[in-house]
């Protein structure tokens, strides 16, 4: 084989609101601290981008133990966003975050629609952020988050007012799939500005102790992750980019590049891996190589081509 | 700390549930210290159920009899739910993911035996996982070591030989009689407190809740430094989940969350919201 006709390798990138990432697999808010933990156990510049764990503006503990169960094919979670807030995010996270070879999104959170607006105004001003993601689909505090996300007019609101306060960088939202037509929340947000779209977010869930009778999570209900959640976040993924010209990122149980493609021939141009960091630290790093390997195998030149694909 | 999958040597039955792995993971031994835990698939593909690894304190690390390098991994592994009994149903050859190992090991100055006489190892059941490599380390650094172990029953003191042929002074204790003296372990150790504290001890505890938070009252009454092996069920282990946490309160006496993945397992016991266990 000459070199003329050796095939190229196949185009990964994917653009998300004018930003660029170097193929489609990112890492999920709450699943991956701020890379430096996974840094020794995969190469972090491998992937797209990493999602950072929610950052308010002031500090928040979260919610007292257990916060953590597991389930079949899954998990529960009730954080209940512990974050150091966003000076020491900035001042102490930040830099090593900026040092890797990937895209830094960073998740924002709040408990009223003025602290959403205050953290996202000031992590604006912030060199080294590539994109903001609205958390209005949190289930595991009792106020804001998930709050906005009851309501397709409430998530206009908070999408609408943050765009606003959002004058350098891209905003996504990320949606709750705790709702009865995702369809209308995606359409709401992109009425509202938002740039991106993100879904989904956990689904409440709980588990029970039968013997001493009490709920296993201390929150008593927690979000439900992992493959468990796999069929109802690819057809919310399916609906909403159907509803949507903005861009749609998938995640929800996604732990193979399988998986991944799967939510790319539903409409997503790019995915989010969680649960699956956890069990296998290095599964964001093996999806993205598999994504490439279906691509020469299939003699797929750009990743592109697959987005929304779905053959009906 | 790696994340490899090693071979199974060996699963041995202790009785009454508990198991006792050894498994060929030579690097990951060789790089733990006292105290420290390992992350273990409890199936041999790494997306199949049940999807989260479980921890276990790394018991022992087999020293080679002639060279003293380690060779391999003990794990003593209980039969408690879905992910253990997958564990110990293993054979000899299979093959599990490894993460490890990981997490604040026992704090072991190189000069501590010019503050410390006696090290006391306060074991309730399968927190005896926890003491063996830190007695080990202990006698090297000229600290004496007495293992105090209580259980319901004999059947829950397992491993006990492997501290008495360190030629460790051990003082056994179980509810109904069956070993040692019939009671609670912190009665013995109270006792040898009440004689040997001034003479500089420190006290390290791995055991049920209650067991550690009487120990600490101890430790605080007596004014003596006590650390302890903390257990949570675990998500990812490396610090991001925020998943373990324990309830611990800072100097100013401020609550905080700490993670017993990163801030522990290992922790000093007075900081230790004692009134709210996690799991």
């Amino acid at each position: 084989m000459t070199k003329r006709d050796a095939p190229r390798p196949p185009r990964l990138a994917v653009e998300i609101a004018g930003v660029r990432f170097k193929n489609p697999v990112l890492t999920a808010s709450g699943t991956f601290a701020y890379g430096v933990e996974f840094a020794h156990l995969m190469d972090l510049s491998s992937i797209g981008g990493i999602v950072v764990k929610g950052i308010s503006m002031k500090p928040i503990k979260g919610n007292p133990p257990p916060r953590i169960y597991e389930t079949a094919s899954g998990m529960l979670n009730a954080i209940g966003w512990q974050n150091s807030g966003a000076v020491e995010f900035v001042t102490q996270k930040l830099p090593a975050l900026k040092k890797i070879d990937t895209r830094i999104i960073v998740n924002v959170v709040g408990f009223s629609l003025d602290e959403y607006l205050e953290v996202t105004q000031f992590l604006n001003d912030c060199p080294g952020i590539a994109a903001l993601e609205l958390n209005i689909s949190c289930p595991n505090v009792h106020r804001g988050g998930f709050h906005f996300n009851k309501n397709p007019r409430d998530a206009y609101q908070v999408t609408h007012a943050a765009k606003k306060a959002s004058a350098h960088l891209p905003l996504w939202v990320k949606l709750s799939p705790n709702v009865t037509d995702i369809g209308e929340f995606a359409a709401a947000c992109e009425d509202a500005g938002a740039d991106a779209l993100s879904l989904v977010n956990t689904l409440v869930g709980m588990a029970v102790d039968a013997e001493t009778r009490r709920p296993r999570l201390r929150f008593v209900t927690g979000g439900l992750s992992g493959p468990a959640i796999k069929p109802i976040a690819l057809r919310m993924v399916w609906e909403a980019s159907r509803k949507v010209k903005i861009p749609v990122i998938g995640i929800g149980g996604i732990a193979t590049a399988s998986d991944a493609l799967e939510f790319m021939i539903a409409g997503a141009r790019a995915v989010q891996v969680g649960t699956a960091n956890f069990y296998n630290p290095a599964a964001s790093q093996q999806i993205a190589l598999g994504i490439e390997e279906y691509c020469r195998r299939h003699h797929m030149e750009d990743i592109n081509d697959l987005v929304g694909s779905l053959r009906i | 700390m790696l994340d490899r999958k090693a071979k199974i040597k060996s699963v041995g039955d202790l009785g009454a549930r508990n198991y006792l792995l050894t498994i060929a993971a030579v690097e990951q031994a060789r790089l733990t210290l006292p105290g420290q835990f390992v992350m273990v698939k409890c199936a041999t593909d790494v997306n199949q159920n049940p999807l989260l690894r479980r921890p276990f304190t790394v018991f022992d690390t087999h020293p080679n009899p002639r060279t003293g390098r380690p060779a391999g991994l003990d794990l003593l592994v209980r039969d408690v739910g879905a992910g253990t009994r997958r564990l110990t149903r293993m054979r000899p050859g299979d093959e599990v993911y490894i993460l490890g190992p990981q997490g604040r090991p026992f704090r072991l100055p190189s000069d501590m035996r010019h503050r410390v006489r006696f090290a006391c190892l306060v074991a309730g059941g399968v927190g005896i996982a926890a003491l063996l490599l830190l007695a080990r380390k202990l006698m090297a650094l000229e600290v004496t070591p007495v293992l105090f172990y209580g259980g319901r029953g004999v059947e829950d003191l397992v491993l006990r030989d492997r501290f008495e042929n360190l030629g460790i002074e051990a003082l056994y204790t179980t509810e109904d009689g069956s070993h040692g003296d019939r009671g609670a372990v912190t009665q013995p150790l109270e006792k040898f407190l009440s004689r040997h504290a001034r003479q500089g001890s420190r006290i390290y505890a791995c055991g049920p809740w209650g067991m550690m938070k009487a120990v600490n009252e101890l430790a605080l009454r007596h004014q003596i430094p006590c650390e302890v092996s903390l257990e949570a069920r675990m998500g990812c282990s490396l610090g991001a989940c925020m998943g373990c946490v324990v309830r611990a309160r800072d100097d100013s006496g401020e609550e905080q969350f700490l993670r017993v993945c990163q801030e522990g397992p290992i922790m000093d016991s007075r900081i230790i919201d004692w009134d709210t266990p996690p799991l």
